[in-house]
């Protein structure tokens, strides 16, 4: 018996030195201390401020919750939310917004990083320029934009009335049928940059020779443009496309600053009627929101997935 | 054959001149579209509500300068400002740290399960925001971190720590193994390597994380609006709204508010530009 311990300490302290001598021998390889220093921190907070909230929100979507009490439910929320109208008014919305607008987004994008690529005066100027809005917040975007929406004194509608378009003056935040497209029209100048530095620096990453073998060729802009800049820059566009998608799916501060969801709902995302839920009307009851957030979550994950298997992109995503 | 190339030669230019013209003209008109609003934004911050009723597009003169005086010490905008200013610093100062050591973790050594850590913290990246929102108001509460700045700087370096690892594994997984074989042979510990040649040498993706989670943070509004409902632990982005709320008509001082919390952002841009587009489009598609 001792023998066996003593063999067996021994075979320890073998394997001991061997792993020492490992880490030695391979700089790759590193001791589960050192390990746990570099990546505790970071697992921690993920662990505790991201994986365990979103647990809970899945595991509270089954309850009732009202203050400290917490009855069991079922699946009573869910199937409330079945039946529930405003949120398939906001599922529909959202979804609009987030197929439509990232089709403007990278359209936009790639027009102005291809006018800028053709070598205007003043590109670098423009390129810093049109960037700007994408550094600005969603209050202050939100802000100005009611101010350009304004009935009496915006913009858009002094603008329209000195070239004798007064008849199209609006409420443009205040009319149902409006108000969609015009928070859409906010979110797509916000982002237009950002999708035109993207696809700059995806154009200036194309292998020159091509574009010189069709500068040759006398291939115009339109042709050049068609056949060989945007087969050549798929992966990139449909990157963006579904970089677009997953930021509209999750719209939020723009829609509840400008409109706060109506008129009538007009404007109603999926996230403003969680918020709405869960902290804005007097309902004191965070399992309802719960089942809505699970959904939704549910249905950005999916979404991202056929996305990605139906578009083909290879390309690693972000946000 | 000879005539042909003479009638194109001499016809092309005009209708190049033409093209090139039109092109100008949109390319002008859209850096108006895009740069216009912020400018009128930025009239509207010098001039009094008074002037901005009478005609909202006039040249501010005189300029009222005090305006950002009377925002800064009546509105409550320092308290905003500071308030802003403690929890993004706090938590972009944290969030780098802990980042870049776990982003170092994952781009240099190999380990069993190194991919899947990897995995996982990539792919919450595409969470919609609510899914953590409801449970960590509730978290908060039961921790007593509600309504502190504390607890919203805890939050942020969460939401932004997915980012920040997936950005900085990219560069540091760059960095040529050979630089640390030679450290170790030279007597260099795991911890010293990471101090004394990871941070120096990584230090330019550091810089670009830091900017970029700077101005995310500085913008972000969600999480702030849910989580702080003390009008002294307002940061800017929920300080403004609320301020818009009880002072809807008076647009010079909301505009001046806004011109406050975009300042330091501008700044930030104007001095960095080049290094945060590169960041951002870094962080688009790798």
């Amino acid at each position: 018996m001792p023998d066996a311990i003593s063999l067996r300490t021994t075979a320890k302290s073998g394997e001991a030195k061997a792993s020492s001598r490992a880490t030695l021998a391979d700089p790759r390889r590193a001791t589960r201390l050192v390990l746990a220093i570099f990546l505790g921190p970071a697992l921690l907070v993920y662990c505790g401020l991201t994986a365990y909230p979103a647990f809970r929100t899945i595991y509270d979507s089954f309850f009732t919750i009202e203050g400290m009490d917490a009855t069991f439910v079922g699946l009573a929320n869910y199937r409330d939310l079945m039946g529930d109208e405003t949120f398939w008014v906001a599922v529909r919305n959202t979804f609009i917004w987030s197929f439509v607008a990232p089709v403007i987004d990278v359209a936009t994008g790639l027009l102005l990083a291809l006018a800028l690529y053709a070598g205007v005066p003043f590109a670098r100027f423009l390129r810093v320029a049109w960037f700007t809005p994408v550094l600005l917040s969603y209050v202050v975007v939100a802000i100005l934009w009611m101010w350009i929406y304004n009935y009496d004194w915006g913009v858009l509608n002094v603008m329209l009335r000195a070239v004798g378009l007064g008849d199209l003056a609006s409420s443009w935040l205040g009319d149902p049928n409006l108000a969609l497209a015009a928070v859409i029209v906010t979110h797509a100048w916000k982002w237009a940059g950002f999708n035109m530095v993207v696809c700059l620096a995806a154009i200036h990453s194309l292998p020159k020779e091509v574009l010189e073998a069709s500068d040759l060729d006398n291939c115009g802009w339109g042709a050049k443009l068609r056949y060989i800049i945007v087969p050549m820059l798929r992966p990139t566009l449909l990157s963006l496309y579904i970089l677009s998608f997953i930021g509209k799916m999750k719209v939020f501060d723009l829609v509840w600053i400008m409109t706060q969801g109506g008129p009538l709902w007009a404007t109603e995302t999926v996230s403003t009627y969680v918020y709405k839920r869960a902290f804005n009307w007097n309902t004191f009851d965070l399992g309802y929101p719960s089942a809505i957030a699970t959904v939704w979550f549910l249905v950005v994950c999916a979404a991202v997935i056929i996305l990605n298997r139906v578009l083909g992109s290879r390309e690693r995503l972000e946000y | 054959m000879a005539a042909f190339l003479a009638a194109a030669s001499g016809r092309a230019p005009l209708p190049r001149l033409f093209s090139r013209g039109i092109l100008a003209l949109v390319l002008g008109v859209y850096t108006i579209y895009q740069l216009g609003p912020f400018l009128w934004l930025a009239t509207m911050s010098v001039r009094t509500t008074a002037e901005i009723s009478a005609d909202p597009y006039a040249w501010p003169s005189p300029m009222h300068l005090d305006q950002f005086r009377t925002a800064w010490v009546d509105s409550d905008f320092a308290t905003y400002f500071w308030n802003s200013t403690m929890v993004v610093v706090g938590a972009v100062a944290v969030l780098t740290f802990i980042g870049a050591a776990a982003a170092h973790a994952l781009a240099r050594y190999r380990f069993r399960g190194n991919r899947l850590i990897y995995g996982i913290l990539f792919s919450s990246i595409i969470f919609p925001p609510q899914i953590t929102l409801i449970s960590l108001y509730q978290i908060l509460v039961d921790y007593n971190l509600y309504n502190s700045l504390f607890g919203l700087a805890l939050v942020y370096i969460s939401l932004q720590l997915p980012l920040t690892v997936y950005l900085l594994e990219g560069f540091f997984a760059r960095i040529p193994q050979d630089l640390f074989d030679a450290a170790k042979m030279d007597g260099y510990g795991d911890l010293e390597i990471f101090w004394r040649i990871v941070l120096p040498v990584g230090m330019p993706a550091i810089a670009t994380t830091l900017i970029l989670n700077f101005i995310q943070l500085w913008n972000e509004f969600l999480f702030a609006v849910v989580l702080i409902t003390d009008p002294d632990k307002r940061t800017l982005p929920i300080g403004i709204r609320a301020f818009m709320g009880d002072h809807f008509q008076d647009i010079g001082m909301i505009a001046t508010g806004v011109m406050i919390s975009v300042i330091p952002v501008i700044v930030v841009y104007v001095f960095f530009s080049e290094k945060l587009i590169r960041g951002m489009t870094a962080g688009a598609i790798k």
